[in-house]
């Protein structure tokens, strides 16, 4: 043992610096970052921030980027093009960005080049986006440019801005856009943050007449109830309504539709509207007026039609209104102009309903001119129906619609392959469906096309009439589509002005999305879904709730689905859909409970005899097999998709769009006597075993030792 | 010179390691595993990786710590070199982390074990989670109880390795008493209704399951978490070794003996639960603390015995735990002591400044971020967070002990090629290398048991692949079943581990110059085969023996040797 001295001379301060130091890391600990955590409140408030998220109150947007991406002030023309370049690069499995058309020789034997498609005066083509699961691997279509088409999926086309002033009417499909490549990947967000997932999709999901579905908005104090302002409490647009859709739909629409959005038809007006005419605060000065047409040059000046940049717009008197230039019932001056003999215009004659001019081809070389115009019938009885037309369709901009759905045409049929086509527009609040160009004339369809508005309005809150009650148009969109294609086709008139304050944005893209998206899902056979439904068909059908699901000791877990005798389901093409939901195998020690989801599986229905119990009578009782194991425990989550002999295939039960849960426990046998008892010796023979084996030898060897130190210590 | 530090039998260190290695993760993480993995299915990749992974570590850092006879900074020091002294740090720093939390967490084992034994959660009208969030919510109970445990364990660290010894010697073996006594009512319950159904449940293979990876994954982090192997205690244990102890046989021992006690608590809480809930299985797949004190309360109040037997089972298995989390937490403060004496501050205070950067890192996590999942049951997130961020953190640890023994192999690889004395080329790095290393530090003469090739084979090649399993399995778990993953304000997410390991492994290399700056102090006893000059740190004028002067660190072996006076 050594001693020292204790000197006075004796540093008792070690460098700081090292302790000190080495504490360091220890304050780590506290700057753990202060986030938020996604566990789940009691509501009890009655303010907006009480209920939910403060992103969802301000609408902070998940995806924004910006103030255009989120939908507080409005895209241009550019940065439209550059955030839907940016989502096709960001996105290749699901969107791709396009410009116009590649061209060729279309249906009408025409060549055209991607030039036929460019404005007249700024020379751009619509920027479009195609939105399909393997948008990329698909046939090739080398007209459109399109990789993305699938026989077996229905296709849908959604058409922005044919009127250059109605900006919403490009943010509403921009924000469709938005918020389905969003979705895709984020199904079970909790979109409003208030801790439930899917709970209030779009429009009346439970039927029960009220459209905040969860009641959340109905829960606020009064004073909060109308936030857009609109003047009905708890409407659509409003804070809590329809608020939290459900993104497993639009998933699945993805993967089983094409979705065609061209946010901005005219953008040569577009931009003349916002960099010319109005400028770019146009709510200022243009709230409801504006540049309307695209910029055909109409002037004795030019040849017409001639690009010009270097040629001053004559406002009086250029451009084409491009919702009167479709050539069904074209020039039948309905609610539109007619044709101007070039050179007859003249300042301050503003033809703002201009239907373009007339035809000068003979198509059918037969030396007659335009004898049989685009309507549907043999006007000249020479057994060729619609072969040479009046006009119509003479501008890029419709050239680009005629040519994009003529070309369309996966399945062969030699046909348009969009049995649904949606244009907006604004304003005035109003869903129109076909005819336009005819009064108190109904069309074939006038029960569906009136029904399939109706569900829209109540979505809305809009009215719902056919286009020419409200006042008659020929030349547009719709009457083409219908017309010739047979396409459920409306015209949403959005809004209260042409140019909307930027705050109201976003309260108007909210009330209005859920009927795009609407439209969408329908697109399978909206006809007979509208038969169906127009009968109280297919709400009568239901899939058994959870409570009522037998679970049997042994083997897959049966789930009924009930069908209405009259519904015309297929057993080939109905399924469940199930995943697990199962606790986590390596949990959290401290930690609430963990789950991890499996992916989304679908059983095959099947028919069993002896029916099932409707309001109405005796139902059809289909059966799926869901093979869950006998070792799991959790919940198990379904749906049902019953799909029809006439092939919609989206009926899902439940109808709101989400899924029954089910409880599921253990229910295998916990073990074999025998198994046990091997693998029990097993496990003794090798720990205890081993461990008797290393203490035996530990403490004879101890043994010895201490007896050979008991011995130095005697010998010392 | 001055007085080394050394355990008086070789029990004492047998029992020291196994104190350090049995902490809570043994009572109340494997029932858990072994019920989210198929029953006795999971003790087989369980056994397995014992024997791959767990022992051969702790064979290593035996071997290392006997050697260099400091704590992990040290023998990093002398084993990697200068320039890797940083590894002990981290070695250092991420038990010393998960210490902040497990004090808190003792504390809720003490404080069951009050209410245990008062009678508190056996009553007919007890509802255990309404406890468990008025324990939790009231910050003043939990850091009151964190205390009491920083106390205890101060206590009995104070007087170093002698003490220590004894604490364990008594703790463990009333632990096994305790458990036994648990199990045996449990396994009374269980039998209670005819069958054994949670003893079946616990050893019959599922050989479907047998073949799902992530069994095996699991098989492996309980092992790994488990024996604590690669944290640092066995090294730091190691210091006290008397000369001639048996690594090899001590690894063994202390590893077997863990997994033994797994075994007996594996049984007493599956047994207890199988016997009274109606779907046991989706009880034990939950969290730990959630088991351990929202079930497992429920359960023991419906033991035989009128009301004395709920009292002992709630008391002993209690009691068990506590005794379990705190031999843990003791080798915890010692292996940070240990680091700070080896620097030549004195130990006292060392251990005084210890407990008190415990207690007050603990603080956030026994009061900060006190939530309700969606069921109703309160958690700590803050704690639950730091258990995410440090926990993995671990796996580092092991790797930089791999790392210093391929490193030693190949510098004297090297120095025997230039020598013409061993062969060249990879093949001849693998032949010699890690071998170099097993000759030298383990198979010293000492042992019973001598290591043979099989370690090489596994500090070669199962090493790393397990890491890169272990942590890739972690990983890409994480990223597919957490929201907003990579955002580094999300506390559950990934970036923000990364930032922590990355913040603090950079702030360690930096401060490595200053640790080598520093004298060095090895704790030898008398007749230690000390010799280190074949090794990386071995030429380091720095790195003397207890009591040594060096030159300018003067003051700090008066200091010591002082110290020594008093003590002795």
């Amino acid at each position: 043992m050594t001693t020292a001295v204790s000197s006075p001379y004796v540093q008792r301060t070690p460098r700081a610096s090292f302790g000190y130091l080495i504490c360091l890391p220890l304050l780590l600990s506290l700057f753990s970052p202060v986030a938020g955590s996604a566990y789940v409140q009691e509501v009890t408030g009655d303010t907006p921030d009480d209920i939910w998220s403060s992103d969802y109150v301000t609408y902070e947007f998940p995806w924004a980027v910006d103030e255009a991406t989120n939908f507080k002030q409005y895209h241009t023309y550019d940065s439209m093009k550059t955030r839907m370049m940016r989502l096709a690069e960001d996105n290749p499995g699901i969107a791709s960005f396009h410009e116009g058309l590649n061209g060729g020789t279309n249906t009408r034997g025409q060549e055209t080049t991607e030039d036929t498609y460019k404005g007249w005066y700024y020379g751009h083509a619509s920027p479009w986006m195609k939105i399909t699961l393997g948008v990329e691997d698909g046939e090739y279509n080398e007209f459109n440019g399109d990789a993305g088409n699938y026989a077996d999926r229905q296709d849908v086309l959604v058409v922005g801005n044919h009127h250059a002033r109605e900006w919403m009417s490009y943010e509403v499909p921009m924000f469709m856009i938005e918020t389905l490549i969003w979705s895709y990947d984020e199904i079970g967000y909790d979109n409003d943050g208030d801790g439930l997932v899917d709970e209030d999709p779009w429009g009346d999901a439970d039927g029960d007449g009220i459209l905040d579905d969860d009641g959340d908005c109905l829960r606020l104090d009064p004073a909060y109830q109308d936030s857009d302002g609109d003047g009905v409490a708890c409407g659509p647009g409003d804070l809590g309504v329809d608020e939290d859709f459900s993104e497993q739909k639009l998933h699945d629409l993805i993967n089983n539709r094409e979705i065609y959005i061209v946010p901005m038809l005219n953008v040569d007006g577009n931009r003349y509207d916002r960099e010319e005419f109005c400028g770019p605060t146009a709510w200022e000065n243009c709230a409801t007026s504006g540049w309307r047409k695209n910029l055909r040059d109409n002037t004795l000046t030019g040849i017409t039609p001639l690009p010009d940049l270097d040629e001053q717009v004559d406002e009086g008197c250029d451009g084409v209104d491009l919702n009167r230039n479709y050539q069904f019932e074209w020039g039948a001056p309905l609610g539109a102009t007619g044709p101007l003999i070039p050179g007859a215009c003249y300042a301050g004659q503003n033809n703002d309903v201009y239907n373009g001019p007339v035809d000068t081809v003979d198509q059918d070389n037969d030396g007659r001119l335009n004898e049989d115009g685009v309507d549907g019938k043999d006007d000249d009885g020479d057994g060729l129906v619609d072969e040479d037309w009046l006009g119509g369709n003479s501008e890029p901009e419709t050239k680009f619609i005629q040519d994009l759905t003529e070309m369309n045409d996966d399945n062969g049929n030699g046909g348009s392959d969009f049995p649904v086509t949606l244009t907006w527009h604004s304003f005035s609040e109003l869903i129109l469906y076909p005819w336009g160009h005819c009064q108190n004339c109904d069309n074939p369809d006038q029960d569906q096309l009136k029904y399939h508005g109706d569900v829209m309005a109540t979505m809305s809150n809009y009215e719902n009439m056919q286009s020419s009650d409200l006042y008659p148009t020929s030349g547009d969109f719709c009457d083409w589509h219908y017309g010739l294609f047979n396409s459920y086709c409306y015209t949403m008139e959005i809004g209260n002005a042409f140019h909307e304050r930027p705050e109201n944005i976003d309260d108007i893209l909210l009330r209005n999305v859920g009927m795009g998206m609407y439209m969408i899902e329908i697109a399978d056979n909206p006809k007979e879904r509208a038969d169906l439904a127009i009968a109280n068909i297919s709400q009568q059908n239901y899939l058994k709730q959870p409570n009522k699901v037998d679970i049997p000791p042994e083997g897959d877990i049966p789930v009924d689905i009930c069908v209405s005798s009259l519904f015309p389901y297929s057993v080939d093409n109905s399924h469940i859909k199930w995943r697990q939901v199962k606790p986590s195998r390596m949990q959290s020690d401290y930690g609430p409970r963990e789950w991890s989801y499996t992916d989304w599986e679908s059983a095959k229905v099947m028919l069993i005899e002896g029916g099932c119990p409707l309001a109405a009578g005796n139902g059809t009782l289909l059966r799926a097999m869901l093979p869950i194991s006998e070792t799991a425990t959790g919940e198990l989550h379904y749906k049902a998709m019953v799909s029809t002999l006439g092939g919609a295939d989206f009926y899902q039960y439940p109808s709101d769009g989400s899924y029954y849960t089910l409880d599921i426990s253990y229910r295998a046998a916990f073990g074999s006597l025998f198994g046990a008892l091997f693998m029990f010796s097993v496990v003794a023979t090798f720990v205890w075993g081993g461990l008797a084996v290393a203490l035996r030898i530990m403490l004879k060897g101890d043994g010895e030792k201490v007896f050979e130190a008991e011995l130095q210590a005697e010998g010392a | 010179m001055a007085e080394s530090d050394q355990f008086n039998g070789r029990l004492g260190l047998i029992f020291a390691s196994i104190g350090a290695a049995i902490g809570t993760g043994n009572i109340w993480r494997f029932p858990r595993m072994v019920g989210a993995n198929g029953g006795g299915t999971f003790l087989i990749p369980w056994l397995f990786f014992l024997f791959v992974w767990s022992i051969p570590l702790v064979i290593a850092e035996y071997a290392m710590g006997k050697r260099s006879r400091t704590g992990t900074v040290g023998t990093f020091r002398i084993f990697a070199g200068k320039r890797f002294a940083w590894m002990g740090l981290w070695t250092a720093w991420i038990s010393t982390a998960i210490g902040f939390y497990y004090a808190v967490v003792s504390g809720w084992t003490l404080k069951y074990f009050q209410l245990g034994i008062s009678g508190a959660l056996t009553g007919d009208e007890v509802d255990t989670t309404e406890v468990w969030n008025a324990f939790l919510q009231s910050p003043g109970q939990v850091i009151f109880f964190q205390f009491v445990v920083i106390l205890l364990v101060l206590g009995a660290i104070w007087k170093g390795a002698k003490a220590i010894e004894k604490v364990n010697f008594y703790l463990m073996i009333s632990l096994f008493a305790l458990l036994f006594l648990t199990l045996f009512l449990s396994l009374w319950m269980d039998f209670s209704d005819g069958t054994l159904d949670g003893a079946l449940f616990m050893f019959t293979v599922d050989f479907d399951m047998l073949f799902e990876p992530e069994v095996w994954i699991n098989g492996l982090s309980q092992s790994a978490w488990s024996c604590s192997a690669g944290m640092g205690m066995c090294m730091t244990y190691a210091v006290y070794m008397r000369k001639d102890e048996d690594t090899v046989l001590n690894a063994f021992t202390m590893g077997l003996a863990n997994n033994s006690i797994s075994i007996i608590a594996g049984l007493a809480v599956l047994s207890a639960i199988f016997a009274v809930n109606p779907d046991p299985l989706a009880t034990v797949t939950g969290g730990s603390s959630a088991i351990t004190f929202l079930a497992l309360p429920e359960v023991f109040a419906q033991a035989p015995g009128g009301s004395i037997g709920p009292l002992f089972m709630m008391a002993g298995f209690f009691l068990a735990l506590s005794f379990a989390a705190l031999t843990s937490m003791i080798s915890t403060v010692e292996l940070c002591v240990r680091n700070f004496v080896d620097h030549g501050y004195d130990r006292e205070r060392s251990v005084l400044i210890t407990g008190i950067a415990l207690f007050l890192f603990g603080l956030p996590s026994a009061m900060l971020w006190i939530k309700l999942d969606s069921s109703g049951v309160a958690f700590p997130e803050f704690l639950e967070v730091q258990d995410h961020i440090w926990g993995y953190g671990l796996m580092f640890s092991g790797l930089f002990i791999a790392f210093s023994i391929w490193k030693y192999g190949y510098v004297k690889w090297r120095k025997e090629v230039d020598a013409g004395t061993a062969p060249a080329g990879f093949s001849g790095y693998l032949g010699f290398g890690v071998s170099a290393f097993r000759d030298d530090f383990i198979n010293t003469g000492d042992n019973d048991l001598e290591v043979g090739r099989w370690w090489d084979v596994l500090i070669y090649i199962a090493f790393p692949i397990l890491f890169i399993v272990l942590m890739g399995s972690y990983f890409l778990d994480m990223i597919a079943n957490t929201d907003d993953v990579w955002n580094p304000s999300n506390p559950k997410g990934l970036s923000i581990i990364l930032l922590f390991w990355g913040v603090v492994a950079i702030t360690f290399m930096l401060l490595n110059k200053y640790l080598i700056a520093r004298p060095l102090y090895r704790n030898i006893p008398e007749g230690a085969d000390v010799d280190i000059s074949a090794l990386p740190g071995g030429d380091d004028d720095m790195v003397v023996e207890l009591g040594e002067v060096v030159p300018g660190f003067e003051h700090l072996t008066q200091e010591t040797a002082i110290e020594a006076e008093l003590v002795g």
